[in-house]
């Protein structure tokens, strides 16, 4: 059965005003355990409104989120629990920081699930590894980190929960290309390790590339397309419109074949690209 | 929640009320509060509140919309409203114990009550027409003589524009902070007052960390282009006072003078 599930949900800010925007449309999609789902859009499209209404920050004002099955609106008396399932990572978390201690910090999300100090302890232990940190940043004070780190640290308070599904916004906003690529990486791992489902919100659609299985493109608050990754990828026209750019290799692989070269655009990792190219020298040598 | 007005939102449109001058409205505003306080008979209460409907007409506003914003100080106002019943001596209607209810204290409480309500509203129009930033203007330009006293007033107004500026900002990023927050189960507003109080550090102190970080990166863009105190800056869209708001005041001075002539009717 699908964690997440949402049905035909309609937003809108400020309604009765001038300032009124529907910022979501006629949402529907679904998340199953082991997931990787990128959603993908311009500024403003939307991206982060759908996010808050995953776990309940927002009220969406028709359609349904189901999780595990339940209406979270209708179904279910403690919404406050749903949290801890679906563990949202919001943008720059990094500014959300407040113990005097990394330890403390990371331990705020399963002190308040109510769990005993033994295992608190042991989550908090287990979340600092996922995120490549060790033991020693336990003691330290969080604003004498750097900013990678810090984030790192934001991470792993919603990673300490062990939600279900996880869901980041923006997490490689501002880092440089290793930050970038450690952190999805170390999101890979705990995927991968723990059979949680990820969501990752982004516009960097060379970061999605490599991980993600399904992708939903958002655009004025309506989901335009949605599919698999190399199937989203190969609608380069309608990503455009929308202000978005397809991968870099996949620009180049498909420049080649505007130049008449017979290569395959649906290639969207380094690796399947490579392969591409390389097969054209064999077959052209 | 978001669906109503709150009392201090700018709602941006093209009424007669939104183009007057910020300063024509400041001072008509004032003009308007002493003309409250000295409105005293039926006629010249009913006169102000025939008034408060055409300017909420004139500013192309819901006269229920309006009014319902005004609810939250509801209570308040009763409350100011009932102590006036019971504590005017005059000739009783009703008592009990050790309370005495008087003709002229219902006549005074509900007098205060009207008052009240219409001074609220009527002061809430100037909030919902005017940006924060033109009435920043407008005040500025009014203290400008102030200048003479050494009262510094462009650093004052320089202040004041910066601050207005940040609020959005500052209370964007609390609600993203309390979202952050909840979505690692925090929860508010439960348990004793200790508890609620301890429950907002988690929120308060990333909210000042940030404030007082982009207090330095503003101060450090300031510095970077050269500004050195406000004397002698000019403005890009200066104020000009037009033929309408001459006319509002105008039709001001009249109806304050009307008021009080309706005060012996
Ligand atoms: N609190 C709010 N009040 C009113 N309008 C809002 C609010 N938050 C967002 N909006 C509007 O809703 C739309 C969607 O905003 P949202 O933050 O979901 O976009 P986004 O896809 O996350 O953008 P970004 O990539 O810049 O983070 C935008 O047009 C935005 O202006
Ligand atoms: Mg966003």
């Amino acid at each position: 059965m699908a964690i997440i599930e949402l049905k035909h949900v309609h937003y809108a800010y400020g309604v009765g005003t001038s300032f009124e925007k529907q910022a979501l449309n006629n949402i529907s999609f679904s998340v199953d355990p082991g997931d990787f789902l990128a959603i993908v859009g311009h500024t403003g499209s939307g991206k982060s409104t759908l996010i808050r209404h995953l776990n309940g920050l927002l009220r969406p004002d028709s359609g349904q989120v189901f999780i595990h099955g339940k209406d979270l609106w209708s179904q279910m008396k403690d919404r406050r629990s749903v949290r801890f399932q679906i563990g949202l990572v919001f943008q720059y978390p990094e500014t959300q920081l407040f113990e005097d201690t990394v330890g403390k910090d990371i331990a705020f999300g399963p002190k308040n699930m109510g769990l005993n100090e033994q295992e608190v302890k042991q989550r908090v232990q287990e979340a600092l590894a996922f995120v490549g940190l060790d033991a020693s940043y336990l003691e330290r004070n969080p604003f004498r980190l750097s900013g990678g780190e810090m984030r790192r640290v934001a991470i792993a308070g919603v990673l300490a929960m062990r939600p279900s599904v996880l869901v980041l916004d923006e997490p490689t906003a501002g880092l440089d290309f290793d930050g970038r690529a450690l952190i999805l990486q170390q999101l890979e791992q705990f995927r991968i390790k723990s059979g949680a489902a990820i969501i990752l919100v982004t516009h960097n659609m060379d970061d999605i590339a490599e991980h993600a299985q399904r992708v939903i493109v958002l655009h004025e608050g309506r989901m335009v397309l949605s599919g698999t990754t190399a199937s989203v990828f190969s609608e380069a026209d309608i990503l455009k419109q929308c202000g978005l750019d397809v991968p870099q290799i996949t620009r180049v692989l498909i420049k080649l074949k505007e130049r008449g070269l017979p290569v395959r655009t649906d290639a969207i990792t380094l690796e399947a690209a490579e392969r591409e190219i390389l097969k054209l020298f064999r077959e052209g040598g | 929640m978001a669906r109503d007005l709150t009392v201090g939102q700018f709602l941006p449109g093209h009424a007669i009320m939104h183009r007057l001058d910020p300063r024509t409205k400041i001072l008509l505003t004032f003009f308007f509060i002493i003309q409250v306080f000295l409105a005293k008979s039926t006629v010249s209460l009913c006169f102000l509140i025939i008034l408060l409907f055409l300017f909420i007409f004139f500013a192309r506003l819901s006269a229920g919309k309006v009014f319902r914003a005004v609810r939250p100080m509801i209570p308040v106002i009763v409350f100011t409203a009932l102590i006036n019943i019971f504590y005017v001596p005059g000739d009783s209607v009703l008592h009990f114990a050790f309370l005495h209810i008087t003709k002229q204290g219902l006549f005074t409480g509900f007098t205060l009550f009207v008052r009240l309500t219409v001074l609220i509203v009527g002061c809430s129009l100037i909030t919902y027409t005017t940006s924060l930033n033109a009435l920043a203007a407008g005040l500025e330009q009014l203290l400008s003589p102030l200048a003479h006293l050494r009262v510094p007033v462009s650093e004052l107004s320089m202040t004041l524009t910066i601050t207005l500026r940040f609020l959005p900002s500052l209370s964007d990023e609390f609600e993203q902070i309390v979202d952050a927050q909840k979505s690692r189960g925090a929860f508010f507003d439960q348990g004793s007052p200790i508890r609620r109080i301890k429950s907002y550090f988690p929120v308060l102190i990333p909210l000042f960390m940030s404030a007082f970080r982009r207090a330095f990166e503003l101060a450090n863009a300031i510095e970077c282009r050269c500004y050195h105190g406000g004397k002698g800056r000019t403005k890009m869209n200066t104020l000009h006072f037009a033929g309408r708001d001459i006319a509002a005041f105008l039709v001001f001075t009249a109806l304050f003078f009307l008021t009080i002539i309706f005060n012996f009717i």
